[in-house]
């Protein structure tokens, strides 16, 4: 069991979100972040922005979805230069994936540890 | 040392505070987050028959109190309507020793269960340290 968290560009998080559900994945919490990476922001003339708003998308997967999830969100978040297609952009966003040891659904008390095993069935990811 | 990452009903904060408070826990972070679960939002028809359970509190789409989450279940989606999608829910995150965590998760449940969809789910994973920031403590005592 794994958890993502992604930050990406908030105009394409509705376009990551549709490519994630069409393969299964349809459960995720939404964050509104704000940050910069390495290259401190954007600065205009004399002035530097450096809380650039993004969006944060945390999915809890089984192992085996993992990978499949991090193509997709990497992929479809990317920026589609016209002069240089294939590469993304400055900014197009980050993915981390951290380890869960454990997951409860409040609803039933219930550990769901096992529905995010390898079946991937709270997911209802057949990939 | 484990992090706890909760998500709950907005209406539910002030109840998790006082239960959390009660077992002794008061380092807690909130965040406002949307989300959804497998279900996608909210889908009457995909809610189990009859209905939920009574529901106490507010249902996360409506503004009034006395409106009963009955009278939303009742109306399917048109054909082309769109589902609710991203409901706004509260995500809280607690870094705790591993002992405290079963008491934290048993707190957290019985204060936030209402046998509804949409509940929340809590996600145990595991944190290598804690530093305070005021003089840099590091460890186990930066928690307390």
């Amino acid at each position: 069991m794994k958890m993502i968290w992604a930050i990406i560009r908030p105009e394409y998080s509705q376009k990551v979100i549709d490519a994630l559900e069409k393969t299964g994945i349809s459960a995720m919490t939404r964050l509104h972040v704000t940050g910069h990476g390495a290259e401190m922001g954007i600065t205009a003339g004399l002035v530097n922005y450096s809380e650039i708003p993004k969006e944060m998308l945390m999915i809890v997967l089984p192992d085996v979805d993992v990978a499949h999830a991090v193509k997709i969100i990497s992929t479809t978040a990317k920026t589609w230069q016209k002069e240089n297609p294939g590469h993304g952009a400055v900014g197009d966003g980050k993915i981390f994936v951290t380890y869960v040891e454990d997951a409860y659904t409040i609803r039933t008390a219930e550990n769901c540890k096992d529905r995010f095993g390898s079946s991937g069935k709270e997911t209802g990811n057949t990939v | 040392m484990k992090k706890i990452i909760a998500i709950i009903r907005n209406e539910k904060v002030e109840e998790t505070k006082a239960a959390l408070m009660k077992i002794g826990v008061n380092g807690v972070t909130f965040l406002h987050v949307t989300g959804r679960g497998p279900q996608k939002g909210m889908i009457p028809s995909r809610l189990p028959a009859g209905g939920c359970p009574p529901y106490i509190g507010r249902h996360p789409l409506r503004t009034q109190n006395d409106i009963p989450v009955s009278a939303y279940l009742t109306s399917r989606p048109a054909e082309n309507e769109k589902i609710p999608g991203f409901l706004p829910k509260r995500m809280l995150i607690i870094v705790a020793n591993d002992s405290d965590v079963r008491p934290i998760i048993n707190a957290l449940i019985a204060a936030n269960r209402t046998g509804c969809h949409g509940d929340g789910k809590i996600f145990v994973c595991p944190m290598i340290s804690a530093i305070r920031v005021r003089n840099g403590e590091q460890g186990d005592s930066a928690l307390v």
